[in-house]
C-alpha cells in the first residue's frame, strides 16, 4: 500500500507490551544483584534539573528589589512552609525540605513521561523507597513520643486481639501510599500508550500508512493523565506522608507542654 | 535514550512491570537524600535567610516608624502648649498696653485741662493788672485834665498850694463818682 518507504516510527506504536524499566547494567553483590536501572539513570535527571532550578532560582537574592526569579522562588518556599505548618503543626517545620523533596520528586519524575520516557513513578520500586522513609519516620516519631514499651504497647491497643489487625494497619499505610501513586501513574502510561496504539491502528484501518489520529487527540487524555493526575499524586503523597506523621505524635499543645 | 553498554544492550533484559528491585531501591534512597540536602542546602536556606533578614528590616522600620510617631505627637504637643501659653501672654501684653495706653490718655488729659486752667488764671491776672494800670493811667490824664480844664475855668492863677487842694478835691469827686 505504501507508495514511498516512510520511517517506522512515522506507523505509531504497533506492538504494545507492558513491561517494567530497562536493566542497563548490573553488579552482584554477594546473595545480592544490584540493579541499575532505565529509573535511576532517569531520578539522577530529574534531580539533577529539580537542584538546577533551585540554584538558578535563588541566584543573586536581594532584601529589596525582588527579581520574578527571586519571587518564584520565595513563593515556592512559603507557599510549601505554609503547608506544612498548617498541615503538621509548628514543631514540624523542619520537615519541610524532605516533604518539598519528595514533591518535586515525584512531580518531576511523573511529569518526565512527557518527554517520552518512562515515568519515573510508574517503577514500584521508587515509590516503595519513598513510602518506607515515610514509615521509618512515623514509626520514628511513635517511638520518641510514646518510647519503646508505648510503641509495642500501641500494637496491643485497645485489646490483645486486635494485634495482627494494628500490624497489618502498620504495614498498609506505606503499602497503601506506594501502591495507590504506583498504580496511578503506571496506570495512566498504560492507558496513554493503549490510546496512542488504538488510534495508530484507527489510522492503518481507514489506509493510512501514517498514524495521524495521533496527533493532537491523546493531548486531551493526557492532559488528565499526565498533567493533572502527576500533580494530584504528588501531592496527595505528601498530605498522606504528612498527617500520617503528625498524627503519630502527640497533638501539639500537648507537645509544647512537655 | 540511554547509551548502554554493548554487551548489555545486546540482552535487553527488561524489569517485570510490578517488581521490587533492590537497586532501584538503593538508588532511589540515595537519590532522595541528595534532593533532600540539596534543596535544603540550595532552596530552603538561601531563601529563608532573605525572608528572615526582610522580616527583621520591616519590623526595624516598623519601630522606627513608631518611635517616630511618638516623638512627633510629643512634639505636637509641646508646640500646642507653647502656643497657647504665648497666646495667654500677648493677650496679657495687649491688656497692659490698652490699661497703660488709658491713662496716659487720662493723664493727658487732665494735664492739659489743667493747663487750660493755668492759662486762664494767668489771663485773668494780665486783665487785672491791665485794667489797674489803665486806671492810673486815667486818673493821672484826668488829674492833668482837670488842672487844665480848672485854669480855663477859673482863668487865674491860684497858688500851688490852693492848686493841689483843689486838684485832690477834684479826684477825690472823681473818684467818687468811679
Amino acid at each position: 500500500m505504501a507508495i514511498m518507504a516512510i520511517p517506522a516510527f512515522l506507523r505509531g506504536p504497533t506492538d504494545p507490551n507492558v513491561t517494567g524499566p530497562q536493566v542497563i547494567t548490573s553488579w552482584k553483590l554477594g546473595p545480592l544483584t544490584i540493579n541499575l536501572t532505565e529509573t535511576v539513570v532517569l531520578e539522577w535527571i530529574v534531580v539533577a534539573v529539580i537542584l538546577g532550578l533551585a540554584c538558578f532560582l535563588t541566584r543573586n537574592l536581594k532584601v529589596r528589589g525582588v527579581s520574578k526569579r527571586q519571587a518564584v522562588a520565595e513563593m515556592a518556599v512559603e507557599t510549601i512552609t505554609k503547608l506544612v505548618r498548617d498541615t503538621m503543626g509548628r514543631r514540624w517545620l523542619w520537615f519541610t525540605p524532605y516533604i518539598a523533596s519528595v514533591f518535586c520528586f515525584s512531580i518531576f519524575g511523573s511529569l518526565i513521561s512527557l518527554f517520552g520516557v518512562r515515568a519515573v513513578t510508574s517503577d514500584f520500586s521508587v515509590l516503595l523507597s519513598w513510602a518506607a522513609v515515610t514509615f521509618l519516620i512515623i514509626t520514628w516519631t511513635k517511638i520518641r513520643y510514646g518510647g519503646i514499651g508505648g510503641y509495642l504497647k500501641g500494637f496491643a491497643d485497645p485489646m490483645p486481639v486486635m494485634l495482627p489487625i494494628n500490624i497489618l494497619s502498620e504495614v498498609a499505610t506505606p503499602a497503601a501510599m506506594a501502591l495507590r501513586h504506583f498504580g496511578n501513574i503506571a496506570g495512566g502510561g498504560i492507558i496513554m500508550m493503549l490510546v496512542y496504539y488504538g488510534l495508530a491502528n484507527a489510522s492503518h484501518m481507514i489506509g493510512l500508512d501514517i498514524a495521524v489520529f495521533d496527533v493532537g487527540i491523546p493531548a486531551v487524555l493526557s492532559l488528565y493523565f499526565d498533567l493533572f493526575s502527576d500533580f494530584m499524586q504528588a501531592f496527595i503523597f505528601i498530605m498522606l506522608t504528612m498527617v500520617f506523621v503528625s498524627n503519630a505524635g502527640p497533638a501539639e499543645d500537648e507537645a509544647s507542654a512537655s | 535514550m540511554v547509551s548502554l553498554p554493548a554487551a548489555v544492550a545486546a540482552a535487553e533484559v527488561k524489569l517485570p512491570f510490578l517488581s521490587i528491585d533492590t537497586g532501584t531501591i538503593l538508588f532511589t534512597l540515595i537519590n532522595l537524600a541528595i534532593l533532600v540536602f540539596g534543596l535544603k542546602h540550595f532552596l530552603f536556606k538561601p531563601v529563608n535567610d532573605i525572608l528572615a533578614k526582610r522580616q527583621e528590616a520591616v519590623d526595624k522600620s516598623l519601630t522606627e516608624a513608631e518611635q517616630a510617631k511618638s516623638e512627633a505627637e510629643a512634639a505636637q504637643a509641646e508646640y500646642a502648649e507653647k502656643l497657647a501659653a504665648a497666646k495667654e501672654e500677648s493677650a496679657e501684653m495687649i491688656r497692659r498696653a490698652t490699661r497703660r495706653a488709658q491713662e496716659r490718655s487720662d493723664e493727658i488729659v487732665a494735664a492739659a485741662k489743667a493747663e487750660a486752667a493755668a492759662v486762664m488764671q494767668q489771663n485773668e491776672a494780665e486783665l487785672e493788672r491791665e485794667k489797674r494800670r489803665a486806671a492810673s493811667e486815667l486818673r493821672s490824664e484826668v488829674s492833668g485834665l482837670a488842672v487844665m480844664v480848672a485854669e480855663k475855668v477859673v482863668e487865674r492863677e491860684i497858688n500851688p498850694a490852693d492848686h493841689a487842694r483843689l486838684i485832690d478835691e477834684f479826684i477825690d469827686s472823681v473818684g467818687d463818682v468811679q
